[in-house]
């Protein structure tokens, strides 16, 4: 037991020694919190709409007022002259909104006009959110237009659950709260162990009477706290900066997020073990630690999109299942019924790297 | 006669700079770790992000609580469920045990029909039936919204076309007075089929130069400061223009050979467009790799190792790509950062790419984005000439 607080210590002092490492250990994880967190989002507002309006009457004025009112769009105005796809090739604008002569008189006359919504697809995300929002608006425009006589049968009542104000850095923050504590931890800690193994260092570990459970425990404690460190840090700015506060029973994410550390400094503490070279390590480690957990766990975009012939690989992920616990935590409220299986698949993947990291070290001695 | 107007040809014909060239592209043949890393990540990026960053949202998990259980109670729900945007995820007796099932994530959305639907329709009553979203993702959830939207317009519309509650239409104004309704009617351009890789593949050729080729370029440059070879270098006759442009040649040429690599891959793989004049691309991707390597070299210049170098890539990296809309649109780049959005060498290389493939954009229109690219380019060309000057001395 000492001998494993003596490692921990001697971890630390290393640390608090080495500026680079001490900015990448505490820094760089809430900067690109706040970074990613309010960058990537897919919610878009303020996109151009460029508009022909043949009609030019009241209600082609009343039409454009609402599409101009609404945050999603900023309407421009678009020469009569031009071909609309010109606004797309051109970057101009995101999409076209015609509106026909006659318009107006067709409207009073009680006859159905179409209007014309010309969306540039390139983007086809984006495109979909433009036709919702076009309808709606067109709806609406109906709606005020028809003086409550044309009200529809059935009108649905949509209500959001869990993030009401519909607040992307809501979702996000928490899933980039899981990307920098699955990178950052294990990458100080691969460096931490390759550099032993690059500077023979590692010779004055074998020769002492230290065990390779101790060794190891040793290293993967001292990251643990300094995640751990990171977790508290972070959640201070989840919970100013994102807005968010917590939803149910925290116990899941507390024990959670000890086994999570524990499993992402094991990570770490293994590829360093298996790699001596500080640089390769490090690229090992951002790999796994970056493109898995950024691209399979269902960070940005839903898991049910990735390809089935590769979706079976984001159940290896260790991140994905921290992802679900956190936003549970933050947002949803399930507690322990709904995330208990999570909690446990997270202690099995640490075990493993643990066990993966202690075969490699048993031996304490060079490899012959 | 050449030579003596323009400086730079005797410079490029020079022995010593022939000489330092042949030295610098033997040291990168030899270079096994290199080859592999132009070779192997930018394919496993390309891959994986296009097959993966994939926003469509379908195939919803829909709930529904029918508390009214009549023939148009369960037209309603087979009419959601039959689009290709909501299936059945089973039927809840109860509003507690939907709500469980929305937070468990067995269940995306929930609809509760009323208890009374198929009497108000009779009575020409308006219903409200209630969709429950779980909006934690906002993008899901506002699609979502507007694909149950869109259903019930268009139950609404069958409703009045069948004439089975001939009494609904009563109770509305008398047809003479009525007002007719703009319908609006949508096409989507350039890309029809909604085909989501199109996007994230053309933004992803920018991440590929200038990340690949930072961390390409700064190992390079800092190789032979850790060898301790940058000494003999400085001691040769060969001038530090010479010595960097022999180092950056090799690295441009290589990287230009893996994005027409990608390029090919992408049409390959992913049958993206090509409306307009590659020519525009290939002289972005030029740019654009002048720039990723100028950058590479900046880093390696205040680095001593390549551990060292990487960690500052570490830094400099996220920055640029989350502020680049290469796989999310810029316009959802928060205020504050859209001053490094308009600088972003990435930026403006997504924006020629995505464009000039998909759109047939020309030079005529992308003029500001090349503008931009080039300065960006010169600038940074600038700064790595002279920190790396200053570093030899």
């Amino acid at each position: 037991m000492r001998r494993i607080f003596a490692q921990v210590r001697k971890e630390l002092i290393q640390i608090l020694r080495d500026k680079r490492a001490l900015g990448l250990a505490l820094v760089l994880p809430m900067t690109q919190l706040i970074l990613m967190g309010t960058a990537i989002s897919l919610s878009v507002k303020d996109l151009t709409m460029a508009v022909q309006d043949f009609d030019n009457s009241p209600a082609s004025r009343e039409l454009l007022g609402a599409f101009h009112q609404s945050i999603t769009f900023r309407t421009i105005p678009f020469a009569p002259d031009r071909q609309p796809e010109e606004a797309f090739v051109t970057n101009e604008a995101r999409a076209v909104l015609v509106i026909p002569a006659h318009f107006g008189r067709d409207l009073a006359r009680g006859r159905n006009t179409p209007v014309q919504v010309l969306v540039d697809a390139s983007d086809s995300n984006t495109a979909r959110l433009i036709e919702g929002y076009a309808s709606q608006i067109t709806a609406g425009f109906n709606a005020a237009n028809a003086n409550g006589a044309m009200a529809a049968p059935v009108t649905a009542a949509i209500r959001y659950w869990y993030n009401p104000g519909l607040s992307s850095k809501k979702f996000y923050g928490p899933g980039m709260f899981v990307l920098v504590i699955s990178l950052f931890p294990p990458l100080l800690a691969t460096l931490a162990m390759a550099r032993e193994g690059e500077q023979q260092t590692i010779l004055q570990v074998y020769v002492s009477s230290i065990s390779a459970h101790e060794f190891l425990l040793g290293k993967i404690f001292a990251f643990m706290l300094i995640a751990l460190c990171d977790v508290v840090l972070l959640l201070g700015l989840l919970f100013t900066y994102f807005g968010l506060s917590i939803a149910g029973d925290p116990t899941p994410f507390l024990v959670a997020t000890i086994l999570y550390t524990f499993c992402v400094a094991a990570f770490g503490t293994l590829i360093g073990a298996a790699i001596p070279n500080q640089a390769a390590a490090m690229q090992a480690v951002a790999m796994g630690g970056f493109l898995l957990v950024f691209m399979l766990s269902g960070l940005i975009f839903p898991i049910q999109n990735i390809p089935v012939q590769i979706r079976w690989m984001s159940n290896l992920v260790w991140g994905r299942y921290y992802i679900d616990i956190v936003r549970d935590f933050l947002l949803q409220g399930g507690g322990w019924p709904a995330e208990w299986w999570k909690v446990g698949i997270i202690g099995l993947i640490g075990g493993i790297f643990y066990l993966r990291a202690w075969l490699t070290m048993r031996r304490m001695q060079l490899a012959a | 006669m050449l030579k003596k107007i323009f400086p730079i040809f005797e410079f490029l014909t020079s022995h010593r700079f022939h000489a330092m060239l042949r030295k610098e592209f033997a040291q990168i043949r030899r270079d096994k770790r290199l080859a592999m890393s132009l070779v192997v990540p930018p394919i496993l990026q390309l891959l994986l992000f296009s097959l993966v960053l994939n926003a469509t949202v379908s195939d919803l998990k829909l709930g529904v609580i029918d508390e009214s259980r009549t023939p148009e109670s369960r037209d309603l729900a087979s009419t959601l469920t039959e689009s290709k945007s909501f299936q059945l995820a089973g039927y809840y007796y109860s509003v507690e045990r939907l709500g469980d099932a929305i937070s468990r994530g067995d269940v995306d959305a929930g609809v509760v029909i009323p208890k009374d639907l198929a009497k108000d329709l009779e009575r020409g009553r308006p219903v409200t039936v209630q969709f429950l979203l779980n909006a934690m993702n906002a993008n899901t959830a506002s699609i979502a919204q507007g694909y149950a939207l869109g259903v019930i317009r268009s139950w609404n519309q069958g409703l009045a076309a069948q004439g089975l509650h001939a009494s609904f239409r009563q109770i509305g104004a008398p047809q003479v007075s009525r007002r007719g309704q703009a319908v609006m009617t949508r096409a989507f351009l350039f890309n029809p089929g909604l085909e989501s890789t199109w996007f994230v593949v053309t933004g992803i050729l920018g991440l590929l130069i200038i990340l690949n080729g930072s961390i390409v370029a700064s190992a390079a440059m800092v190789k032979e400061r850790e060898a301790g070879t940058i000494e003999q270098l400085v001691m040769s006759p060969a001038t530090t223009s010479e010595i960097i442009v022999a180092k950056m040649a090799p690295l441009f040429l290589l990287l230009i050979l893996m994005v027409t690599g990608a390029t090919a891959f992408i049409k390959l793989a992913f049958n993206v467009p090509f409306n307009g004049n590659l020519f525009v691309v290939f002289c972005g991707a030029c740019l654009c790799t002048l720039s990723g390597i100028a950058l590479g070299t900046v880093i390696a210049t205040f680095s001593k190792s390549a551990q060292q170098a990487q960690l500052t890539s570490f830094f400099v990296n996220p920055l640029l790509t989350t502020a680049s809309g290469a796989v999310t649109p810029a316009e959802a780049i928060p205020e504050w950062l859209q001053p490094l959005v308009r600088v972003n060498p990435i930026r403006h290389f997504s924006v020629i790419a995505r464009s000039n493939m998909i759109k047939g954009t020309g030079f005529e229109a992308l003029w500001l984005n090349f503008l931009v690219l080039g300065i960006f380019t010169v600038l940074l060309v600038t700064l790595s000439v002279w920190r790396f000057r200053k570093m030899l001395s």
